[in-house]
C-alpha cells in the first residue's frame, strides 16, 4: 500500500464530517472548505467517501454556483461548487412521514416546483399562493409558501419574484418531477376506447409502475390521517 | 409646437414600452408577445427630438428594458429545446386536475433529501450570544410594565396561601366526610333531605362548590339521591361505603343563579 493511498481513509472521515454536521444555515460544504480541510485532491477524497456511501442508498452530491444564489464565492475566487450529503434513491411514502412531511406538504412542493419550473425558473408568489391554495386551501397556503422559504426550497429574488432555492437544486430531480406530471392522467379519467372495439381490461392484468404504488400507499396514509 | 407634441407623444411610447418590458421580466406575459424590430423603430424614430438629459435617460432606459427582453427571449428558446421545458398553462392544468396523493407520489419519486445533523452551530451560539446580551435585566422589562414599588420577598403560612388558594385547607376526603355529617345532622327524622336545600348557599359560587361535592358523596356512595316528579332528595348513608352503592348514573343538574338568589337575599 502506497503512502497516498494509506492516507484516504482518515481524509474520507473527515470529508464525512464536514459533510454530515451542519456547521451553518446551509448543510454541506463549500469547495474551498473542503480543499482546506482535506487536501487539493479532495474530488478524489469525495469520490472514495461516494463509493463507500452507495451502500447505504446515500451519495455526494455537488451544486454548481450558478445555481447558488445565495452562496459567497470562494476565498481565492475559484469557481464555488457546495457538496452534499443526499439519499440516493427515493424514499417510501411511509419513511417519508417519518420525516415529518404531510402529504399536503408534499403536494403543495410539487405543484410549487412544476409551475415554477415551467415558467423558466421564476413566477410571481400571489401565483404560487393560488397553485397551492387549490389543494390544500388558502390559509395554509400561505404558511406553506413561507416554509418553503424559509428552508431553501424557495429564494425570493429583488423583485419579489420566486425563484428556485438552493435545496430545490441539491434534492430535486426536477426533469422527473417534470415528466412524471406532464405523463401524469387526472384520478377517475375515462379512457375512450376505439367503436366496436372489444374491451380487455377486465382480463388482462394491469401492471403498476412506480408512481401508482406510491400513489396508492399515499392514499392509504390519507384515510389513516383521516 | 408640433416639435413639442412630438416630444410629449415619443416620452408616453416609451414610457409604454419601458412598462411591456418591465411585466415581461416579472413574468406577467410571454417575452415574445413584444416585436422587438417595432420597439426599435419606436426608439429610433424618437431618438432625434431628445435635447434633455431626462429624455436621454428615458431612451437609454428604453433599450436596456428592450436588452432585457431580447435576454429572455433567448433564455426561453434555450429553456424551450431543453427536456424541462413544458407549457405552464398545460402544467396548471394538470397540477389543478391531479389529487394530492397523486402529486405527492410524483414529488416522492424525485425526491432525494440532503442528509444533515442538526447541531449548535458557531452561528446559532452567536445569535443566542447575542440576543442574551441584548436582553435587558428582569428589573428594566418589570419597569416598562409600571408595577409599582417591588414587594421583598416573605415568609407566608398555610392559612394565607389557603386564602390565595394555592393550597387545600383539608383534604378532599375530610371535607366529604364533613359534608356527609352535615348532611346526616340535617336530614332529621325524615330521614332526607331536598337537594337544594342543602346545596344553597350564600353565593353562587360556593353553591357550585357544595353541588360539586355533593356529586361525589353519591358517586363514592356516601350518599344517595331520589328523583321524585320535579323533587330531589338527598339521603346520607352510614359507613361502610363501597363505590359500588354509588349511583351508576350520571344525572346532569343545572344550577340556575335564582337557586342562589333566595338565600342570598
Amino acid at each position: 500500500m502506497t503512502k497516498e493511498q494509506s492516507y484516504y481513509p482518515e481524509r474520507v472521515k473527515r470529508a464525512a464530517h464536514m459533510l454530515f454536521f451542519k456547521r451553518g444555515r446551509v448543510p454541506g460544504a463549500r469547495s474551498w472548505e473542503l480543499k482546506t480541510g482535506l487536501g487539493k485532491e479532495y474530488p478524489k477524497v469525495l469520490a472514495q467517501l461516494d463509493e463507500a456511501l452507495k451502500d447505504l442508498d446515500l451519495e455526494v452530491k455537488k451544486v454548481e454556483s450558478q445555481t447558488l444564489s445565495d452562496f459567497k464565492p470562494g476565498p481565492d475566487g475559484e469557481e464555488e461548487m457546495r457538496y452534499f450529503v443526499r439519499l440516493k434513491g427515493t424514499l417510501t411514502p411511509k419513511e417519508a412521514r417519518m420525516t415529518g412531511w404531510r402529504i399536503d406538504n408534499l403536494a403543495a412542493l410539487a405543484a410549487c416546483m412544476s409551475l415554477i419550473v415551467s415558467k423558466q425558473g421564476k413566477s410571481e408568489r400571489k401565483e404560487l399562493e393560488q397553485i397551492i391554495g387549490e389543494k390544500v386551501g388558502r390559509w395554509r397556503a400561505l404558511t406553506l409558501t413561507d416554509a418553503f422559504l424559509r428552508s431553501g426550497y424557495l429564494e425570493e429574488d429583488e423583485e419579489g419574484l420566486m425563484k428556485i432555492g438552493w435545496r430545490t437544486r441539491a434534492e430535486l430531480d426536477l426533469e422527473s418531477l417534470m415528466m412524471l406530471i406532464a405523463e401524469s392522467k387526472p384520478k377517475g379519467a375515462i379512457v375512450e376506447e376505439e367503436p366496436g372495439e372489444v374491451s380487455d381490461s377486465a382480463e388482462t392484468l394491469e401492471v403498476e409502475g412506480p408512481a401508482e404504488t406510491v400513489e396508492a400507499e399515499l392514499e392509504d396514509q390519507a384515510s389513516t390521517e383521516g | 409646437m408640433a416639435e413639442k407634441t412630438g416630444r410629449v407623444s415619443g416620452r408616453r411610447e416609451l414610457e409604454e414600452l419601458i412598462q411591456t418590458c418591465v411585466s415581461i421580466e416579472n413574468r406577467q406575459f410571454n417575452p415574445f408577445l413584444l416585436d422587438i424590430s417595432e420597439a426599435l423603430r419606436i426608439i429610433r424614430r424618437h431618438a432625434g427630438n431628445w435635447k434633455t438629459l431626462g429624455d436621454n435617460l428615458l431612451d437609454m432606459r428604453a433599450i436596456t428594458s428592450l436588452a432585457r427582453v431580447v435576454g429572455l427571449q433567448s433564455a426561453n428558446l434555450r429553456f424551450q429545446s431543453s427536456s424541462l421545458f413544458v407549457d405552464p398553462g398545460m402544467v396548471k392544468q394538470k397540477v389543478e386536475s391531479m389529487s394530492r396523493e397523486q402529486l405527492a407520489g410524483f414529488l416522492l419519486l424525485s425526491w432525494h433529501p440532503i442528509v444533515e445533523l442538526e447541531q449548535l452551530t458557531e452561528a446559532s451560539t452567536k445569535e443566542a450570544l447575542d440576543y442574551w446580551q441584548k436582553m435587558l435585566s428582569f428589573f428594566e422589562r418589570r419597569k416598562r410594565l409600571q408595577p409599582g414599588p417591588f414587594d421583598s420577598p416573605g415568609a407566608m403560612d398555610t392559612p394565607e396561601l389557603a386564602r390565595l388558594k394555592v393550597l387545600e385547607e383539608k383534604a378532599f376526603g375530610r371535607r366529604l366526610e364533613e359534608l356527609r355529617r352535615e348532611m346526616k345532622e340535617k336530614v332529621g327524622e325524615e330521614g332526607r333531605i331536598d337537594y337544594w336545600t342543602f346545596v344553597r348557599a350564600s353565593n353562587f359560587a360556593a353553591t357550585v362548590l357544595r353541588a360539586q361535592m355533593v356529586s361525589f358523596l353519591v358517586s363514592y356512595g356516601m350518599a344517595m339521591l331520589e328523583r321524585k316528579k320535579e323533587k330531589m332528595w338527598l339521603i346520607p348513608r352510614d359507613p361502610p361505603f363501597s363505590t359500588g352503592q354509588g349511583s351508576p348514573l350520571s344525572l346532569p343538574i343545572p344550577i340556575p343563579m335564582e337557586a342562589v338568589v333566595p338565600r342570598a337575599k
